[in-house]
């Protein structure tokens, strides 16, 4: 570590603690390290500004019928009586055959499906700060299917789901407005962006290379700067 | 019964968090918008939104960062929804005001000012490290950036004040 790179480091971080070797034999750089940190010092007395009383908002009363605490964003609560309507509905959508083929549920559009999926899957959906294991990532995105760096973001789940036939990288990061589900398909084609829209949910389906990836977060939450992001990170290997 | 347990149990969980992160809520609040009285309603808004989505909180240790993240995307929010300009030092409003002149000590507000004239992109990361304690791998999630990015805006961001600071 040259003395430059030493300093871009110690400005960057402080309290750095790479480079020992270099420090000890660098005057000016021991002294760079001591003013730095000393600016800091300055910096962080700056920054604790007095904090005004706590006044809690008037906050809304929430309904808390289920005692664990997963989150199903995009199911709606039901009320009982009409679970009787559904049932009916159900029984003529399935006389009717409109959906239902032997055991196989078949989906309008690619987007249909992955949301049915996520729907199934509401434990993906956690807001968390603890990342997924390499290992666990790989075994999901397997080298010959996809190639992955970290700059998508904090992967906090990955699984392998099954997506019109194909078991597919299945993996959430955390976005800035909740939790971002995306699906790496190499084998599924789209002709063009296509949107997902849902309750509460906001998504893409963009088409890269031979196959697609989808992209789904909060409806408020801006895509296009994950997509990008996203795109970056992966490399089909086929 | 079990609902206005579950309720309680709720309300009181919401009640520890903001106990312990209202002040980290408003500061990152304050030095994101750069006035006290917008930092109040942004944590306002955001202890309400922290509320209705508490369920979507599992892990206890990841309660800053979540809260912190609804803080930003409040303020994001709130300057959307205002389109407010950008802060002019020299022309500065009461409640800006306020927020560099808390207590009789020049150096100290000498470096407020400081902070206070950085760039919003530069200004931030230097909070969440210095002031919240965050690795740069973990600032870089939280403001969507690669982790070379925010080196180089920390970086920036600690020269910038010390040719600030040494002007003065």
């Amino acid at each position: 570590m040259n003395c430059e790179e030493y300093r871009e480091s110690i400005a960057a971080d402080p309290s750095f603690d790479g480079g020992a070797g270099h420090l000890t034999g660098c005057a000016e750089c021991q002294a760079y390290r001591s003013e730095m940190q000393a600016l800091d010092e300055q910096i962080k007395r700056a920054l604790v500004l007095e904090v005004p009383d706590l006044v809690v908002p008037e906050l809304p009363e929430i309904v808390t019928a289920k005692s664990d605490n997963v989150v199903a964003l995009r199911r709606r609560q039901v009320a009982p009586r009409v679970w009787f309507a559904m049932a009916a509905t159900i029984v003529v959508a399935a006389l009717i055959g409109i959906r239902i083929v032997g055991t196989d549920l078949q989906y309008d559009s690619l987007g249909e499906e992955i949301l049915a999926h996520l729907d199934h899957e509401p434990f993906s959906l956690r807001v968390t700060d603890i990342a997924v294991t390499d290992a666990q990532l790989n075994a999901v995105v397997p080298r010959d299917v996809a190639r992955l760096d970290h700059s998508a973001g904090l992967i906090t789940y990955a699984q392998s789901c099954p997506i019109r036939g194909h078991d597919v990288p299945h993996l959430v990061i955390q976005g800035e407005y909740g939790p971002i589900t995306i699906l790496l398909m190499p084998e599924e084609a789209v002709s063009g962006p296509e949107t997902i829209h849902g309750e509460n949910i906001n998504g893409v389906i963009l088409p890269v290379g031979n196959g697609s990836i989808a992209i789904i977060g909060e409806s408020e939450e801006r895509l296009d700067r994950i997509q990008e992001r996203v795109l970056e990170s992966v490399t089909w290997s086929t | 019964m079990q609902n206005s347990e579950n309720s309680a149990k709720r309300r009181q969980r919401f009640d520890q968090y903001v106990a312990v992160y209202h002040q980290d809520m408003y500061r990152y609040a304050a030095w994101l918008c750069r006035d006290k009285a917008i930092a109040e309603d942004v944590v306002q808004e955001a202890m309400l939104r922290a509320w209705k989505s508490l369920d979507a909180l599992r892990e206890e240790t990841s309660a800053k960062q979540w809260l912190l993240t609804i803080v930003r995307r409040e303020n994001a929010r709130y300057f959307e929804r205002k389109r407010l300009e950008t802060v002019d030092i020299d022309n500065l409003t009461a409640s800006q005001a306020a927020l560099l002149a808390e207590q009789p000590d020049d150096e100290l507000d000498s470096m407020r000012a400081a902070i206070f004239e950085l760039e919003d992109d530069y200004r931030e990361p230097l909070v969440l490290q210095v002031l919240m304690g965050y690795s740069t791998q973990e600032i870089a999630t939280q403001m969507g950036l690669k982790q070379g990015a925010v080196l180089t805006r920390l970086h920036r961001a600690r020269l910038q004040l010390k040719e600030m600071m040494a002007r003065l």
